[in-house]
């Protein structure tokens, strides 16, 4: 299996989710993209929840510095130092692990290690995970700072991306979802809407 | 228990009454300072003359290009470099069982320019083993001084300059460069040690790692300053006193004592910065001026120099080793990228700003770097007592 784009490292883990560092400033991978991290032998997957740019320090926030500024670029030329003292973070809901090429849509035994690298899955990653949607379960009982229909409907978009028949794929995600959210309508609908091409 | 600020509120209300009362006769002294100091620079020469000769308990400048001069600041380099180190430490404490410090130097590497970038870093360093522990004169035993308190400050900035001399030394050919030192370039607290003390840190260290900076120029431009925010300085007052004093040779033991006239009080309580926020526009300079504390006679080639700048509404005082001062191009150099820095950083040089940053130990780091000596020593089963009054300093009871 291909490593795919590493853009992070673990700085924060537990056994629901993990936040990563990334190593470029705002180079955070879309919300609901799929990313692994590895404890060998097991290989962690998770869905992007969130993502923030902010202070190295909690201390010290970010001032307004652009009004004699002509341009947005030109803040960072003046300062260089602002790239080394902003940091961009991304957080990810565990969704499902990988072990001696087996796949569990379910939390793995043991939360991501501290410093694990991070790499966003290539498209034929996504593929294999995506041909269970065991995952949805997992996204639509959880507590986020972000919507979970929000959160599954760019997850589903993203998935979509890597297959050629992206409405195929999106018909049968949706068809899943029905059964899962049969009592909550109002939920269903605002997801579907959110998927629909 | 904490401050009791009901008990002081009345004594600040006392104190700010006296400041409110004293106000109107140091505005007095501060214009008389301002007419003393425009007269006095048509009489450079003899000025000049008198401070050489004069005998005073108190600092007086020594004039170079003049004393109410006032210099624009040149225009920037295209392209340019900032270095800038800061240090802090933590002193070794009497009440633990093992003696060691630690000095933590930040250093910052700005380029701007087409290509601008920027590294941030810091470097700490743990010190233990006896000749880091204590400094011993050569062949003699016995009287060694031990680095800590004020003389550990002086080993701190020892390394702030070393390292200053490292990043420095990276410095691509055919650059413009600065760099830069928080505080003054005087290590004039040596003073007060004996004399292998100043030998060992001062002519073998900081002294040493000045010309390592100095020999750089060799193909590229590299101006070395320190800055001093919010001076407390007088030494050109002091000047304008030694003008005011009515003897030819003035002589302060001498004749102080018995003068009745006390025409120098005319300026008396007036500060540099006060003189000249009152001469200087945005950005300009004023003239040079000799720092005169004793231990400048060690200083040799890197004799410092100073000027003020006035940054906004806030005077600096900017010192310079003589090499940069006699230097026009690194003078200007100086000038120019100094103000630009305290532009770019609100008033303050944003290097040294954040090279302070990077360098800055916090209590909670003090009390984690001592958990860490601590549990070490008990992980290796050596003895790591405290004293009593440590304790019961951390264990706060009723």
């Amino acid at each position: 299996m291909a490593e795919g784009q590493r853009v992070g490292e673990v700085i924060e883990a537990s056994t629901t989710d993990f936040v990563a560092q990334c190593y470029e400033l705002y180079q955070s991978p879309p919300l609901g993209s799929l990313v692994k991290t590895r404890d060998e032998p097991v290989e962690l997957y998770g869905i992007v929840y969130n993502a923030t740019t902010a202070s190295l320090e909690p201390g010290r926030r970010p001032i307004a510095r652009g009004k004699d500024e002509a341009s947005e670029e030109a803040i960072y030329r003046a300062s260089p130092q602002l790239l080394k003292l902003l940091r961009s973070e991304f957080s990810a809901l565990v969704v499902g692990h990988r072990q001696d090429d087996k796949w569990y849509h379910y939390l793995p035994p043991k939360p991501a290690r501290i410093h694990g690298f991070v790499y966003l899955c290539p498209p034929e990653e996504v593929k294999e995970f995506s041909q269970s949607f065991g995952f949805l379960n997992i996204l639509i009982n959880t507590h986020l700072p972000v919507s979970t229909d929000e959160l599954i409907a760019a997850c589903l978009r993203q998935m979509s991306r890597v297959y050629e028949d992206r409405h195929t794929f999106l018909v049968v995600a949706g068809k899943e979802l029905a059964i899962l959210l049969s009592g909550q309508f109002n939920q269903l609908k605002a997801i579907l809407e959110r998927i629909k091409q | 228990m904490s401050l009791d600020l009901t008990k002081i509120v009345s004594q600040v209300g006392g104190m700010v009454a006296r400041l409110k009362a004293g106000s109107e006769e140091r505005r007095n002294r501060l214009q008389q300072a301002l007419t003393v100091l425009h007269n006095q620079a048509g009489e450079l020469e003899s000025l000049t003359r008198k401070i050489a000769s004069s005998k005073t308990t108190w600092l007086v400048a020594g004039l170079v290009d003049g004393l109410d001069r006032r210099y624009e600041a040149p225009p920037l380099p295209a392209e340019f470099t900032i270095l800038a180190t800061d240090g802090s430490h933590i002193d070794v404490d009497r009440h633990k069982s093992t003696r060691c410090y630690l000095i933590n130097i930040g250093a910052v590497n700005l380029h701007y320019g087409a290509q601008p970038s920027a590294s941030l870093d810091s470097f700490p360093c743990l010190y233990s083993s006896d000749e880091d522990l204590v400094v011993t004169p050569a062949g003699v035993r016995g009287r060694e001084q031990p680095v800590e308190g004020v003389l550990l400050g002086i080993k701190r900035s020892v390394e702030e300059c070393h390292r200053l001399a490292e990043l420095a030394a990276e410095l691509p050919l055919g650059s413009s460069s600065l760099a830069l030192i928080d505080g003054s370039l005087i290590l004039w607290s040596l003073e007060a040690f004996p004399e292998f003390v100043a030998e060992a840190l001062l002519d073998k260290g900081f002294l040493n790692y000045l010309d390592d900076i100095r020999k750089l120029n060799n193909g590229r431009r590299l101006a070395l300053a320190s800055y001093i925010s919010f001076p407390r300085s007088t030494d050109v007052v002091n000047a304008l006193r030694v003008a005011l004093c009515p003897h030819e040779i003035v002589d302060t033991d001498r004749y102080c004592n018995a003068c009745e006239t006390r025409e120098c009080d005319e300026v008396a309580g007036v500060r540099d910065r006060e003189l000249f926020l009152n001469l200087l526009a945005e950005g300009e300079r004023t003239a040079l001026f000799i720092s005169p504390s004793k231990i400048q006679k060690r200083y040799g080639r890197h004799r410092v120099y100073f000027f003020y700048l006035r940054v906004d509404d806030e005077i600096a005082r900017v010192e310079v080793p003589q090499w940069v001062a006699t230097d026009k191009e690194l003078l200007n150099l100086v000038h120019s990228l100094v103000l630009d820095q305290c532009r770019r950083g609100l008033g303050y040089p944003v290097a040294l700003s954040e090279a302070h940053e990077q360098a800055v130990v916090t209590a909670s780091d003090r009390e984690q770097f001592w958990q860490l000596v601590e549990s070490s020593l008990v992980e290796e089963n050596l003895p790591s007592l405290t004293s009593a009054k440590s304790q019961s300093k951390r264990t706060r009871w009723v």
